[in-house]
């Protein structure tokens, strides 16, 4: 078996646990990176892509408000590559109370949050689509972030600076020694090897499903998950991000994002139980595009691309189950306080906005556990692809303009070494995205993309209007050829990468959703015969015909 | 034809249904004219026509002929069940013999399905196939377990040898056939700056139907590959030439070279297409292209007319066919509250609710209930309006159908072909009633 000592521990690849490796890594520590899937598959890649500027909470959580708009100034700085600075609106409906535009106002202003009353005309100026009978307007810092890149790029520092990650890597047990946790048993999901990891601190990062591990070390600490559905549309309909100025509320939110703008969201508590899997309900859809209709008129005639949902950690910051005492704010536990296991911390709550926070106040708790007196810096140096604005990339006689901008979209001044990287052809992948062969060879070599899967999270292939079919295809190719994987295996990927498709289609299918989804159905079915390498059993094709024929 | 109208029979839908249709209507003698708004499923279809895969209990089945009458008695309301087991049989021989008279033949043993392999290296089972996918001599070659090649073309973009063969190892078949995966340059061609992957399967069909130098290729195949006796390459090889390239590839590489069906666009598809609007013209069918009917006019329980939108007129004939396909051709529109048929608003076949539209998992044995979706016909493929009353001119054919799935029953290419081949048969019927007994198409 498998062992592997170091100093730091880390559970969990969302955002706060990327951010605590590469903490770690910039203070000089030794860590070790555990994810069950892949970075960014749970939570943090669920969620709206919004850069908050507080201004959603400056009416009543002044505390989250002036958090929101600290690390907004500062994630515009280092993660520049990640974060479109759309800027933001709070519109006022008929209808809505007048008051709260008012109270906004107000908050903002006390809590530091840059907003302006810009009027009815001036928000149609900016955003032509807005429904005009908006009866006011106040323009805040808001942004865009992509949550997959941001983790990646965290990992990619961390990674380039001695940490070590292990994706598609599942927790089966904490070892203890004494009173302390002393490290953790891990199984490889897609070997089925198993590992241990040695450290002299754990930080649990792994967000709702942190009381899961928390059991593991026998501590009972208690999370509410309430689960937040959101819509995909096929284009971006608005150019700023579009939130309804009233008190919060289901799909209140329209947010654009690379090639496409997004609705949010619902808000539920459900079962703990129900977190593994969890669908988008019609209801729940048909709420959304009612209430998108109404800040933006057109949305009815936009063709809707697919369905997620998230689950948003509420952690009982008491014990017993009583549900009382839930914080909405960052949670950060040591457990040799409150339930005597030491070298063992869980920091939960809080949102993707504050990740970078989280992260700093969880490894400086580890760090005072370690003896390590190195400060946090993750708020002062730039991520890999954010150390500057744009260089110019060599122009290059296959690659077009589109194609060089998508890539410095995606991986800021990286584009360069991507677009000139070894190994790989130029050709195009994905033709939605703009992808190239290069870009999926760097995401396999350097940003742990284990699978197809994981390579949407990195590239955004089969992200864009026809939900990845070719390039999926093609990817499988690639990880042939990159990887060296096997056929068998590369089939397996597409398959999977199919299936984690279809998840999102299904809830919204219609219109030219449908149309795409019949015709992917046929090509992997008519072309490729793939419901054959899925169905078990006889009579489900495998050449049973030809055998009957040669007897 | 009388002066009241401009056609005996025009029909809605370019494809395989509405050309199969055509192509019997004009062998019966009537004038006939083809509505097609762009590209058919054939162009990304995988060339083979199925007929009927699986039998009604999922085994499959051997022989379609003695798999019908079983099918259609277990099925009442498929699309077959309105043809009859004789007609669709009738059909796939009237197919067969139009794709001869056009020098375009397709392979068939005439009673059981036969297998082609696809892209991913699996099996499927089929009825027709082109004969440079499958044809008796293929089969033989097959049962000496031979080494097989699977070759790639160098910059195309859309094929990967090494998927098709590990799972064709792993199919108990090939077991003993050692497989080996290789690459070919393309003779006279610069491959592209940083060895881009920029072909797609017609821009290579294109490069071989103009070479001169079919040696340089056969060479180029030869080397790559090695000692096998079979050679398999995607389906590029030529999209007006292919027949010549076949043979003179097999003949200079002394291989047995055969094609596998690709991504779209499917050449093998096109070549099916290309073949059966020659003889849709050949035979004086009128094929109006990128144009679409988008209203009808009903009275009487009659079609009147049709408008389209390139056409300021109106068309009006006395018969009529919908062959507009499914969803993805638009014969069918989904929105988020409702289904309907655009020209006629015929009455649907469709699931209760968006929920029940779908499987849970994309690839299952399950399928998706939304390929059932249809237009509901009578035994006469005859229509309903929305309030329930029979259109009696207007003739329903292929995808645009409900009752049936295509993938699980392995009968796609089937249904297109005997549902047009019995709608012209019923509008002879109408136009021109019976004296003495009918046969079918011309002999």
């Amino acid at each position: 078996m498998e062992r592997i000592e170091t100093d730091a521990i880390i559970i969990g690849g969302g955002a706060t646990g990327c951010g605590i490796a590469r903490d770690f890594a910039l203070r000089g520590v030794d860590c070790v990176l555990i994810e069950k899937h892949d970075f960014a598959a749970g939570t943090t890649g669920r969620n709206h892509g919004l850069l908050h500027s507080g201004a959603r909470y400056a009416v009543k959580d002044e505390s989250s408000a002036r958090e929101c708009i600290a690390e907004n100034i500062i994630l515009k700085k280092i993660a520049r590559h990640c974060i479109e600075d759309t800027g933001g609106l709070f519109v006022t409906l008929p209808g809505d109370d007048p008051a709260y535009h008012d109270l906004l106002l107000a908050g903002c202003r006390k809590t530091g949050i840059a907003a302006r009353d810009i009027g009815r005309k001036e928000a149609l100026a900016r955003e032509p689509n807005l429904n005009p009978e908006i009866t006011a307007a106040i323009a805040v810092p808001d942004a865009t972030i992509d949550p997959f890149r941001l983790a990646s790029s965290n990992i990619l520092d961390a990674v380039e600076r001695g940490a070590r990650v292990r994706t598609h890597c599942e927790v089966t047990g904490i070892i203890l020694s004494g009173t302390a946790a002393a490290g953790i048993r891990c199984r490889d999901r897609k070997s089925g090897q198993r590992l241990e990891v040695h450290g002299r601190v754990i930080v649990n990062a792994s967000g709702v499903w942190g009381q899961e591990i928390c059991r593991l070390a026998g501590i009972e600490l208690l999370m509410f998950p309430s689960k937040g559905s959101m819509v995909i549309l096929d284009y971006r309909i608005n150019s700023l991000v579009i939130n309804r100025c009233r008190k919060p509320g289901d799909g209140d939110i329209l947010v654009p994002g690379d090639t496409v703008s997004l609705i949010g969201t619902t808000s539920e508590k459900i079962p703990y139980e129900s977190i593994h899997d969890l669908e988008v309900t019609p209801d729940e859809i048909q709420a959304l595009l009612r209430d998108g209709e109404k800040l933006v008129p057109n949305l009815s005639r936009t063709r809707v691309l697919r369905a997620f949902c998230g689950v948003r950690p509420l952690v009982a910051t008491g014990k017993g189950a009583t549900g009382r005492d839930i914080s909405r704010g960052i949670v950060l536990v040591d457990h040799k306080e409150r339930d005597g296991l030491d070298n063992f911390i869980t920091i939960a709550g809080g949102k993707l906005m504050t990740y970078r926070l989280m992260a700093e106040q969880a490894t400086d708790l580890a760090c005072r556990k370690l003896g390590v007196t190195a400060k946090c810096r993750t708020h002062l140096l730039p991520l890999p692809g954010s150390e500057r604005f744009k260089v110019p990339i060599r122009r290059r006689a296959n690659f077009g303009e589109s194609v060089i901008e998508s890539t410095y979209y995606r991986h800021g001044t990286r584009a360069g070494d991507i677009l000139a990287g070894p190994g790989a052809d130029e050709s195009l992948i994905c033709e939605c995205e703009m992808v190239t062969a290069r870009e999926v060879a760097y995401a396999i070599r350097h940003l742990q993309a284990a699978d197809i899967v994981d390579l949407r999270r990195r590239t955004r292939i089969g992200m864009g209007p026809c939900q990845g079919l070719l390039c999926a295809y093609r990817c499988a190719g690639a990880f042939m050829d990159v990887k060296g994987v096997d056929g068998s295996e590369a089939t397996r990927m597409l398959i999977d990468f199919l299936e984690e498709r279809w998840k999102g289609i299904r809830p919204v299918l219609w219109g030219d959703t449908l149309r795409e989804a019949e015709f992917a159905y046929w090509i992997c079915e008519g072309t490729f015969g793939l419901g054959k390498i899925v169905a078990k059993g006889a009579g489900k094709g495998e050449g049973v015909v030809i055998e009957e024929e040669y007897k | 034809m009388n002066e009241s109208h401009d056609y005996d029979c025009l029909i809605i839908g370019g494809g395989l249904a509405g050309l199969t249709c055509g192509l019997a209507c004009l062998e019966a003698g009537l004038s006939c004219a083809v509505v097609s708004s762009g590209m058919s499923a054939l162009h990304f279809s995988s060339g083979s026509i199925d007929l009927l895969g699986y039998n009604a209990d999922r085994t499959l089945a051997t022989s379609p002929v003695d798999a019908l009458p079983g099918f259609i008695e277990k099925n009442p309301d498929h699309p077959y069940a309105r043809c009859g087991a004789e007609t669709i049989m009738e059909a796939m021989a009237f197919f067969g013999r139009e794709l001869e008279a056009q020098s375009a033949p397709m392979y068939a043993n005439g009673r059981e399905n036969h297998f082609h392999i696809t892209a991913m290296g699996t099996l499927k089972p089929t009825f027709l196939s082109p004969a440079s996918v499958f044809t008796r001599e293929i089969r033989a070659a097959f049962e000496k377990r031979p080494a097989i090649a699977i070759l790639d073309v160098k910059g195309f973009r859309d094929f990967h040898p090494g998927l098709a063969a590990a799972n064709l190892r792993k199919n108990k078949l090939f077991a003993d056939c050692p497989i080996t995966c290789g690459e070919i340059e393309l003779p006279g061609q610069t491959p592209a700056a940083g060895g881009a992957r920029d072909m797609r399967s017609v821009d290579v069909a294109r490069i071989l139907d103009a070479t001169t130098n079919l040696e340089a290729v056969a060479g180029a195949i030869t080397a790559a590959a090695g000692r096998a006796d079979i050679v398999a390459l995607p389906a590029f090889l030529g999209l007006n030439r292919y027949q010549e390239i076949l043979a003179g590839l097999r003949r200079a590489t002394g291989r047995l070279i055969y094609e596998i069906p690709t991504l779209p666009p499917s050449i093998l598809g096109m070549r099916l297409d290309q073949a059966l609007k020659s003889r849709f013209a050949a035979l004086g069918g009128v094929f109006i292209a990128r144009d679409t009917v988008d209203a009808g006019r009903i009275e009487d329980n009659q079609v009147i007319s049709v408008h389209t939108t390139g056409q300021k007129d109106d068309i009006r004939a006395a018969c009529y066919v919908l062959a507009s396909g499914s969803f993805f051709s638009k014969g069918l529109v989904s929105r988020y509250d409702r289904m309907f048929e655009p020209v006629f608003d015929c009455r649907l076949d469709t699931p209760p609710d968006g929920r029940s539209l779908s499987g849970a998992a994309f690839l299952s044995p399950e399928s998706h209930a939304f390929i059932r979706a249809g237009v509901i016909t009578d035994g006469q493929l005859n229509p309903q309006t929305a309030d329930g009353r029979t259109i009696a001119n207007l003739f329903c054919a292929g995808a645009v159908l409900a009752g049936y799935n295509p993938v699980i029953e392995g009968c796609g290419g089937g249904v297109a072909i005997a549902t047009g081949y019995a709608a012209a048969k019923a509008i002879r019927a109408r136009l021109h009633p019976p004296q003495p007994t009918a046969t079918a198409g011309p002999q």
